[in-house]
């Protein structure tokens, strides 16, 4: 390609090539009129097309990054577990529950507990909703019946929350079973349980004995501060401990004795949120059953 | 910073405007041959030195593609006209194995190209140059009357081929009607309307490469027959490229 000097200016020449088109390029010494070959043209800045496609690509980054917030915003509020709910009948089940409290899995941590999920679906369902139609199904099952218990252990890292879980499971599921069944609730924190801390975030200890049934009226006063107590061996999974142990928690109380609060017979329920931050379990009469133990 | 305001404001007006692009250049001229030198290791000599052209167009392009948010001018300008020096010296280095004309035979004997036949006859060479150049300046003083340089024409010329295309079609279509070249004579402006009815090109297109589009129609007129022999492959009708 042949190229004719057009124009010299400071800095440029200004050429036309035989395909009719002007360029800018550098003045090797050229003289104006002169034909030349293989000039050094302007490398031209980047045109509107490129420009375009640049901003079109910084948008989509752009919007690529904002989806992958709200992503991640989603994932983190609906998604990922935030809480945990070991319900005990004698079917354990694990309910994982996203910061909104709707439950996101189900897992059933003994055979009773998967055979109890079999066919059923939580997902997306509320947790009070979720207890509720369980404790139905127990019922049918045959794993729950008169003066039975039911154990609700809370794992949440947030106080606030394991109040409201607490207030509302207990005062939803009395009232969802009033006048059809009584049987004891009883609400426990997980992390003062004994074993929290070696099985914190596993499942609570698996059984598949059959349920056995308390009745509040035939519950035993509890024992003098230096006898024996074996309550404890009633094996009600994260609500009781392991084998052997004396948790008197788990055992519905009647008269005087520990608060008793927690074990509450459907109907009768006069519960109150204690005050002050108060946690729903029992974790001083765990120390007093162990000081019971140690006794023993 | 004061200064530093000023230096960009005077970027910018350059990027605008060729004149004051060539005053800016003229200023900066001990900076460009300063970079030219420390990439040389010597001082360029003007006249001799290519570096020293491919320094002030790496100039003239880092006024053309700076903007604020790459920082300083000067650094930017800087890194730009070494990085095209490296270029050159890359590209001139594929040619170090050929022979210069220049180069004696032998010692004190004659220059390579004393030794050759001139196929070229000078005379006429020369001749056809200053024609050349008349018709360049009569040319240059038409498209001034239209409000515009061959700088600007440069900068308005489209490099897409299909771009290309839609002028050469329109071209054409002058030329089959010498009345929108008369039009555009008389009334110095570019019957874009006619054009593009006739032609066919969109009239976008047309308005877009305005100042490219009166280059090509007056190189059509009367007395440019150097410049339209140049182009020929274009009044042709052939490919652009």
């Amino acid at each position: 390609m042949k190229y004719l000097v057009m124009e010299r200016r400071t800095g440029y020449a200004v050429l036309l090539d035989e395909a009719g088109c002007f360029w800018k390029a550098a003045d090797l010494r050229y003289a104006v009129g002169q034909t030349v070959c293989d000039p050094v043209l302007l490398r031209d800045a980047p045109r509107g097309g490129l420009q375009l496609a640049r901003r079109a690509g910084a948008a989509l980054a752009l919007a690529a990054c904002l989806l992958l917030f709200a992503g991640f915003g989603y994932y983190r509020t609906y998604l990922r577990a935030y809480s945990f709910i070991y319900l005990s009948i004698n079917p354990q089940v694990q309910m994982d529950l996203n910061r909104r409290g709707t439950v996101v899995r189900l897992t059933g941590t003994n055979e009773d507990g998967q055979a109890l999920l079999q066919g059923y679906s939580g997902r997306g369902k509320d947790t009070v909703t979720v207890a509720d139609e369980l404790i139905d199904r127990a019922i049918e099952m045959g794993f729950l019946s008169e003066g039975g218990q039911v154990s609700f252990s809370i794992d949440t890292p947030d106080e606030a929350l394991f109040q409201e879980y607490g207030t509302e499971l207990r005062t939803q599921v009395n009232t969802h079973l009033e006048g059809r069944i009584t049987v004891t609730i009883q609400i426990t924190d997980f992390k003062q349980e004994p074993d929290a801390g070696s099985s914190a975030g596993a499942a609570p200890p698996a059984s598949s004995a059959p349920p056995a049934p308390v009745t509040p009226q035939a519950t035993p006063a509890p024992p003098p501060a230096d006898g024996g107590s074996d309550y404890g061996d009633s094996g009600y999974g994260a609500a009781a401990p392991p084998a052997g142990s004396d948790y008197a928690a788990a055992a519905p109380q009647q008269g005087g004795g520990d608060s008793g609060y927690e074990t509450q017979p459907v109907g009768g329920s006069d519960f109150e949120a204690p005050a002050g931050g108060s946690d729903f379990g029992d974790a001083g009469d765990a120390d007093d059953d162990d000081a019971d133990d140690d006794d023993d | 910073m004061q200064n530093t305001q000023e230096l960009i404001r005077q970027v910018y007006a350059a990027k605008e405007d060729a004149q004051a692009a060539d005053r800016f250049i003229c200023a900066y001229l001990p900076f460009i041959r300063a970079e030219t030198a420390r990439f040389l290791c010597r001082p360029p000599v003007e006249g001799q030195d290519d570096e020293l052209s491919i320094a002030m167009i790496a100039f003239y392009e880092a006024i053309r593609r700076y903007s604020r948010v790459q920082g300083a001018f000067l650094r930017y300008a800087s890194l730009l006209i070494r990085s095209r020096l490296i270029d050159f010296c890359r590209r001139e280095r594929r040619h170090a194995q050929a022979l210069s004309l220049e180069q004696p035979l032998g010692g004190d004997g004659p220059a390579l190209a004393d030794t050759l036949a001139d196929r070229q006859d000078l005379q006429e060479e020369v001749t056809h140059r200053t024609a050349a150049q008349r018709e360049i300046e009569a040319l240059c003083c038409q498209i001034r009357q239209f409000g515009a340089e061959l700088s600007d024409v440069a900068d308005n010329c489209p490099r897409q081929q299909r771009t290309l295309d839609a002028c050469r079609r329109a071209l054409q279509c002058a030329k089959e009607h010498p009345e929108l070249l008369d039009a555009l004579i008389r009334t110095k402006r570019l019957p874009l309307g006619q054009l593009a009815a006739l032609s066919g090109v969109e009239r976008k297109t047309l308005e877009r490469h305005r100042k490219y589009m009166i280059a090509l129609l007056l190189i059509q007129t009367n007395g440019y027959e150097i410049i339209r022999g140049h182009i020929k492959q274009v009044l042709r009708g052939g490919s652009a490229r």
